[in-house]
């Protein structure tokens, strides 16, 4: 009896924490489906009285948006960020593969170099940025922001990276090569499959952490042009208005397919792969 | 099918020498064991044959062509790895094939030799298998597999049975003979296990810092070492070698092993003492034994000793003495209960003592 009463009390408290993490996303969601005076309501109103995707219709309206131009926001930040993640990525499998292949002059140094450069908080180099971007012409494109992104990457893809290719005895790659592979095709045959799960969550965190930036977005991106969604909530920030409900709609525009592709992408790095190729 | 030639093979890592001047040849079809302690370059010969390791200096020539600056790939050896280093993301089969689909064989012919090779080393019920689902000696197998596969001129095997159990590395130990007597292909061997060593080679190395200390047959390396680090690495229990004063005593020469305790040197090898006031005396283990009645042959010297402890092994009882504090080891063959303490007469062959210089180590012949 006292067993199942702690079961319980178990079970209550793992759904109350639940609740209390998720309670900013469940905001977010349920005020995008809402009016803007409804959002307001004091005291709160947890339930809609009345769902409406007005703020979806308006954003992504047919005939051309009427509040904000969503659509354009959001193929600016899915190409930025896809681009920028792809790029990253394979600069940094090949930085992270002589990382932990090869041995070079100065090898530490760069590798420090390359974390310190990490920590750096992006926000100050906002303004050298700007106006070295302002000077040479790239302000407010895409090219620019994707630059900056695979700039900011790649450290963190080569250390990642790094990492998993560290893991994969040296034996699989010479084996390869006396079976008749070049190094390149031991890295590409072998290697590289069996640090796919690796490769895959680095791209996933650049991905998101390109997808959700702001403040040096905020800095090089002025126009519909190059906006990506998150500078683009800001469009709802009038002098004397906010709309909240926009907002939260454009928020879930963000959300949702961040959500959906570290879901498919998560079932691969959990499967990965079994080692079972060598004895430890 | 072809011999191997190193030439003055020589490998440094900065000031560090991992092989010294390396002369070999090993001709087609031969078995060769590489043998030695840790550290002492026998990897490292293997993976600069391999080409996996630049070599220092020398030429390596693989079938009469020098292969120096050629690729692993190119040089046409399989190397079988400590570890299996299976392709973890392939099964069995897959792996097998792989050397064979980078070389753009047509998919026919790598089925054939895929089933050939599954054939000879009996992995038929594994081949859709990953590398995970299979045991040790499975692995193991594959790997050897995998290496056949590609028809090489030279196999190449670094400790392969190293991670196996004892029992297993018997059997595989075994396989790997027949494998060599069934493909006639030159193989080159490393292994820290003399045992191993004495039990596959055609001719065994004997390696000790980057240098080769001996080269011979298991037996020859065996009956006639070098030096003192020869005749202790190969044979188990080792060989007992001990300092001994040389002594002349009425007109006759002997050898102090312990205090009171002088073993006259045999009339054969007085001539090659000349004027020496020490030397090393080695002898196996089976060239002491117990004895009751004192017979009178020659060849045979007799002392008594106390045994300090005995380990009976079954078919023989290995006893320890001591001479000059040095532990002995003498091996009683049809054994009787041994009392610890107990006081025991024991002959030795003076027809197999070694004799070994006191200060090169070297072998007095």
């Amino acid at each position: 009896m006292i067993k199942k009463f702690k079961k319980i009390l178990f079970w209550f408290l793992v759904l109350f924490l639940l609740i209390l993490v998720c309670m900013p996303g469940i905001w977010i969601f349920v005020s995008a489906f809402r009016p803007n005076p409804e959002i307001l309501a004091k005291p709160a109103n947890w339930i809609p009285d009345k769902w409406t995707i007005h703020q979806f219709t308006q954003m992504f309206s047919i005939s051309g948006y009427v509040s904000v131009p969503a659509f354009k926001y959001l193929m600016n930040s899915v190409i930025i960020s896809s681009v920028s993640t792809v790029i990253a990525i394979i600069i940094g499998m090949m930085g992270g593969y002589a990382f932990a292949r090869f041995n070079f002059k100065g090898k530490n140094k760069i590798f420090l170099g390359l974390m310190l450069a990490r920590a750096v908080p992006g926000i100050s180099l906002s303004l050298p940025l700007f106006i070295l971007f302002a000077k040479i012409g790239i302000i407010n494109t895409s090219f620019g922001v994707i630059l900056v992104y695979v700039a900011m990457n790649v450290p963190f893809t080569i250390w990642l990276t790094d990492g998993f290719f560290r893991q994969i005895p040296k034996e699989m790659s010479e084996v390869a090569r006396t079976d008749g592979c070049t190094r390149f095709q031991a890295f590409w045959n072998v290697e590289l499959p069996l640090a796919g799960p690796g490769i895959g969550a680095a791209a996933i965190f650049a991905f998101l952490l390109s997808w959700n930036e702001y403040a040096l977005a905020s800095v090089l991106t002025r126009t519909v042009h190059s906006k990506t969604l998150p500078i683009g909530m800001m469009d709802y920030l009038d002098e004397f208005t906010i709309n909240w409900a926009g907002m939260c709609a454009i928020a879930v525009v963000m959300i949702v397919p961040a959500v959906i592709l570290t879901f498919i992408v998560q079932k691969h790095l959990v499967s990965g792969l079994t080692f079972g190729g060598v004895k430890g | 099918m072809a011999n191997v030639e190193l030439k003055n093979l020589t490998k440094k890592y900065g000031e560090v020498i991992a092989v010294q001047n390396m002369d070999l040849v090993i001709p087609h079809n031969e078995f060769l064991v590489l043998v030695g302690p840790s550290g002492c370059g026998k990897s490292t010969t293997l993976r600069m044959i391999a080409g996996l390791e630049e070599i220092t200096g020398g030429e390596i020539y693989i079938g009469d062509q020098l292969v120096n600056e050629k690729d692993p790939k190119d040089r046409n050896v399989s190397m079988v790895f400590q570890n299996y280093a299976l392709y973890p993301h392939m099964t069995v089969e897959e792996n097998l094939g792989f050397s064979l689909k980078i070389a753009k064989v047509n998919k026919n012919e790598i089925q054939q030799r895929v089933k050939d090779a599954v054939k000879i080393l009996g992995l038929e019920e594994l081949q859709k298998r990953k590398p995970s689902q299979l045991s040790g000696g499975q692995r193991q197998r594959v790997a050897m597999g995998r290496a056949i596969v590609r028809r090489p001129d030279a196999f190449l095997f670094d400790e392969p049975l190293s991670n196996l159990d004892a029992k297993l590395r018997t059997q595989m130990r075994t396989e790997i003979k027949k494998l060599h007597q069934k493909l006639q292909t030159t193989i080159v061997y490393v292994t820290h296990d003399q045992v191993e060593a004495m039990t596959l080679a055609d001719r065994i190395i004997i390696m000790k810092d980057g240098y080769i200390e001996q080269i011979g047959s298991p037996i020859e390396v065996f009956n006639n070492p070098n030096n003192v680090f020869v005749a202790t690495f190969i044979g188990s229990p080792p060989m007992n070698v001990l300092n001994a004063d040389v002594i002349n005593k009425e007109g006759k020469i002997y050898f102090e092993l312990d205090k009171d305790i002088l073993m006259p040197c045999p009339e054969s090898k007085i001539g090659l003492l000349s004027k020496r006031k020490e030397v090393i005396i080695g002898i196996r283990s089976e060239d002491i034994s117990p004895s009751i009645s004192n017979s009178t042959l020659d060849d045979l010297w007799y002392f008594e000793k106390t045994i300090d402890l005995a380990e009976p092994l079954g078919t023989e009882t290995q006893l320890f003495i001591k001479l000059k504090n040095k532990e002995i080891i003498s091996r009683m063959y049809n054994p009787r209960e041994i009392k610890i303490g107990e006081k025991i007469s024991f002959s030795i062959n003076l027809k197999k003592i070694h004799i070994f210089d006191s200060e090169t180590k070297k072998v007095i012949r």
